[in-house]
């Protein structure tokens, strides 16, 4: 389904991503992971058109996805969710997914239709299915950091994405709230027939939920492979341990 | 279409508010029927800006140019040709809006301070053409006696008609800020990259909110010529863009009738502080530092958040 | 528009509006610093400017005579700096850690409030200064006669392109600057107190603009309103230029002046239209203005 290429990009000199490929199979859970620094959230804005690679191809359904801008490639069927919580904290939780709805329905230039009477059902149902429904008049600014992690990929849900892109979602949550998280994303993935394509640091997690890991490591692909495979693999090993 | 989207209490308020005012004309002195009048051409203008600024984030520096234009439109359009007077008073919102078309594609290429310097820089052009050509615009001028149709021929009939334009003109923005279009762009003012990446169009969005808006600040440059029965380049100086953006902030940018409130307080201040002296600016500076440092959301936001706790205690008690 | 000009006037008039470019220079790199520095458009500094002329006229009454100017030169951006850096400590300094059009709407603020209290202060007639006997009169270059201020113009905006050039590039304060312009957070962690190096770059901004109105005193009448006119330019001369891009304001503020000057050749009646098409040009093609701008 998505197809990344041999994509590089630098900023100035340096090489923030060098030589990246990534395959992702429709309905799986692929995992990226890689220490800090290795480029995934770099890779991840290339993917979505937030930067312009140098090099490379990126194709999603066949098509080359690389020199468009962020709104089409999300009209192409990718969603996503960003590390750094990315929402509209002056409007409602409700007018949040609202927003995405709105515009996967292309009825965002509407001037004259009342906006609390349209998309009402299919904001209310995307916000029961993660939990936040009790909380739709609450102002996104004032939620919980985990509340708003959530909100994040109830936004982009609203897009009614195939493929789904999640830049560490739990990031910062306790650990109970991880596992509900990564229980309510294996949960939409199966209900909702979703591609998923997330990056972590936790281990646990990456291992138990995805069927297939790729490495990253100072910008480039080092392997992508079944979890087991990963685990055994030495050149992973030294990355991560520095060798032992 | 109004039913479901304002509370009942505010519409009440605010119906009751608009038969008191459409009442006042035979019961106050001139004088003051003729400052509530320049107050409301003021509101729109403030309201088409916070438009743009409160709800859409965008650094829209020069919105008195479209004023402007909206306002020559007319006063050309009933002093130069033959045209008839509805046909002048059309003419002024399209220029307007075209004119916003025009600078405003150039401007949403860019972001934040590059746009609003770039606004300035198309709008001082604006403002240079007119303020020089003194054969068509009448220079530095302006143009004076413009005439009126005899429906509107004294002060009260252009006040009624001032007022009606405004009250339509204000529910119709309120309509467009609940609509989907509305959520989007205050949407884009929160967070431009997320929209991008949730499938919007900003640059689009944002150029149909320019247009939106210049339409408005053309109809309220209509209604001064209709008040005053001039023009004169002022209108198109970016001071005045200033001043409003101040009237925005004044009233609270981020409520719907902030930007009124705004506006009135600030010509009535110019009016009165006027009558004693003549150093206006100075204190209207001094006013807008203890905004920015006292008051940032404005004194309807101020006073929104006084009586916010308050309903929520006699929410609490009643439950 | 039968008129024909020869070589030596479009030769002398474009000396004149390299002349022009230098007191516009002088403005809009202190502009153009705050504007790197501190991230606002201090649009105060068209009232600072206003201010440096108004006390040109008024020190070089004081010490009559023909040296009167050249100590109203030294002392009235001196007067500009007190004003500037009084503003500054008391007001403007805690305003740093709010947004951007906060600090910007401060400075509109400054300006509305300068612009009343030269009023008051002046009153509103027109003010002139005579240049001093030294650089009265005119001197024959290349065919045409040129005035001699306008020289003394040229020669000043030269000397402070270098002295600015030096300062940034060579002295520890300029450097710190330069590097605040570009990280703050960076320079802040450093050791260095932010809030010392903003005052400093503001303060060293609004002495070019008080600089500015000095030099310009005696070529212009003297009026309540040049501070918006001035303003306007110098916003138009920092945008073409690039954004805190001292040498963009060098390279729009030869562009504005010298179109002017070219204007009022071509279309006396029209003559600002052509700086400002000019900027609306360069501005459709390069929109980030013609050099890097700083941020």
């Amino acid at each position: 389904m998505l197809h990344v290429e041999g994509v590089v990009k630098s900023f100035d000199d340096f090489k923030a991503v060098n030589g990246a490929n990534l395959v992702v199979g429709r309905g799986e859970i692929v995992a990226v992971i890689g220490p800090n620094g290795a480029g995934k959230t770099t890779l991840f804005n290339l993917i979505t058109g937030q930067l312009q690679r140098d090099q490379g191809k990126i194709l999603f359904k066949g098509e080359d996805i690389s020199a468009l801008p962020p709104y089409e490639i999300c009209h192409r069927g990718i969603a996503r969710s960003f590390q750094i919580v990315n929402i509209f904290p002056r409007l409602t939780v409700f007018e949040n997914v609202q927003v995405a709805v709105l515009s996967q329905q292309k009825r965002s230039h509407d001037l004259f239709s009342p906006a609390q009477s349209i998309a009402v059902e299919k904001t209310q149902s995307i916000l029961e299915s993660i939990g936040l429904a009790g909380k739709g008049k609450n102002i996104a600014g004032s939620l919980s950091h985990g509340d708003q992690k959530i909100l994040e990929i109830a936004i982009a849900l609203g897009n009614e994405p195939e493929l789904l892109i999640l830049d560490e979602p739990t990031a910062g949550m306790s650990p109970e709230e991880t596992a509900a998280t990564m229980e309510l994303i294996q949960c939409l993935a199966r209900t909702r027939g979703l591609t998923i394509l997330f990056c972590e640091h936790d281990m646990e997690i990456v291992f138990s939920i995805s069927q297939s890991i790729m490495v990253m490591h100072q910008g480039r692909t080092l392997i992508q492979e079944k979890p087991e495979a990963v685990r055994q693999n030495k050149e992973v090993q030294e990355a991560y341990l520095g060798g032992e | 279409m109004f039913k479901g989207i304002v509370c009942a209490k505010s519409f009440q308020l605010a119906v009751a508010l608009f038969i008191l005012l459409l009442l006042l004309p035979p019961f106050v002195p001139r004088f003051y029927v003729y400052i509530l009048a320049l107050i409301y051409v003021t509101s729109l203008l403030a309201m088409s800006l916070n438009l743009l600024v409160g709800h859409g984030g965008m650094f829209q520096f020069h919105h008195a140019v479209f004023y402007g234009v909206g306002a020559y439109t007319v006063a050309l359009m009933l002093t130069k040709t033959r045209m008839p007077v509805w046909v002048g008073f059309l003419a002024g919102p399209i220029a307007a809006m075209f004119a916003g078309l025009v600078i405003g594609w150039f401007c949403v290429r860019l972001t934040r301070l590059y746009f609003g310097m770039l606004q300035i820089s198309l709008g001082s052009l604006v403002w240079a053409i007119v303020f020089r050509w003194y054969r068509f615009t009448g220079g530095d001028d302006g143009i004076h006696g413009v005439p009126m149709p005899p429906l509107l021929s004294s002060l009260n009939r252009s006040y009624y008609f001032i007022l009606i334009i405004l009250a339509l003109s204000l529910m119709l923005l309120y309509l467009i800020l609940k609509s989907p279009f509305g959520s989007t762009l205050q949407a884009i003012r929160d967070n431009p990259d997320r929209c991008a990446a949730v499938g919007i169009n900003v640059r689009r969005h944002q150029l149909l909110a320019i247009v939106v808006a210049t339409f408005f600040a053309g109809i309220a440059g209509v209604l001064f010529v209709v008040l005053e029965r001039s023009v004169f380049p002022d209108l198109l100086f970016w001071v005045l863009s200033l001043e409003i953006f101040i009237m925005c902030l004044l009233g609270g940018w981020f409520t719907f009738a902030g930007p009124v409130l705004g506006a009135a307080i600030t010509v009535a201040l110019r009016t009165f502080v006027g009558i004693y002296t003549e150093y206006w600016t100075l204190i209207l500076g001094v006013i807008l530092i203890l905004l920015i440092f006292f008051l940032p959301e404005g004194v309807m936001g101020y006073l929104l958040e006084i009586l916010k706790p308050r309903a929520k205690e006699a929410a609490g008690r009643r439950e | 528009m039968g008129v024909s000009y020869g070589a030596a006037d479009l030769i002398s008039q474009f000396l004149v509006g390299i002349s022009r470019s230098m007191i516009l220079f002088i403005v809009c790199a202190g502009l153009s610093f705050v504007l790197g520095v501190l991230r606002v458009p201090n649009i105060a500094h068209g009232s600072l400017y206003m201010i440096g002329a108004f006390a040109t006229f008024s020190l070089s009454k004081v010490f009559a005579g023909s040296y009167g100017f050249w100590f109203a030169l030294i002392l009235a951006p001196l007067l500009v700096v007190l004003i500037s850096l009084v503003a500054e400590r008391a007001l403007f300094c805690h305003l740093y850690q709010r947004e951007h059009l906060m600090l910007l709407l401060f400075t509109f603020a400054l300006s509305l409030i300068f612009g009343d209290l030269v009023k008051l202060v002046w009153g509103a007639e027109y003010r002139s200064v005579a240049a001093p006997d030294l650089l009265k009169g005119s001197v024959s270059m290349l065919g045409s006669s040129f005035p001699r201020y306008n020289l003394f113009l040229i020669f000043i905006g030269l000397g402070v392109a270098t002295a600015l050039w030096v300062f940034v590039n060579k002295t520890k304060i300029g450097k710190i600057s330069r590097a605040a312009a570009v990280d703050r957070e960076m320079v802040g962690m450093l050791g260095i107190n932010v809030s010392w190096v903003f005052a400093a770059a503001f303060v060293i901004g609004c002495y070019l603009a008080g600089l500015g109105g000095a030099l310009v005193a005696p070529t212009v009448s003297i009026t309540l309103g040049m501070d918006h006119t001035l303003i306007i330019e110098a916003f138009l001369i920092v945008t073409i230029g690039g954004l805190g891009n001292m040498w963009g304001a060098l390279v729009g503020s030869l562009i504005f002046g010298v179109t002017h000057s070219l204007g009022v050749l071509i279309l006396p009646q029209f003559a600002i239209i052509f700086p400002y098409a000019a900027v609306v040009i360069v501005l459709l093609l390069r929109p980030k203005g013609l050099l890097k701008s700083v941020w």
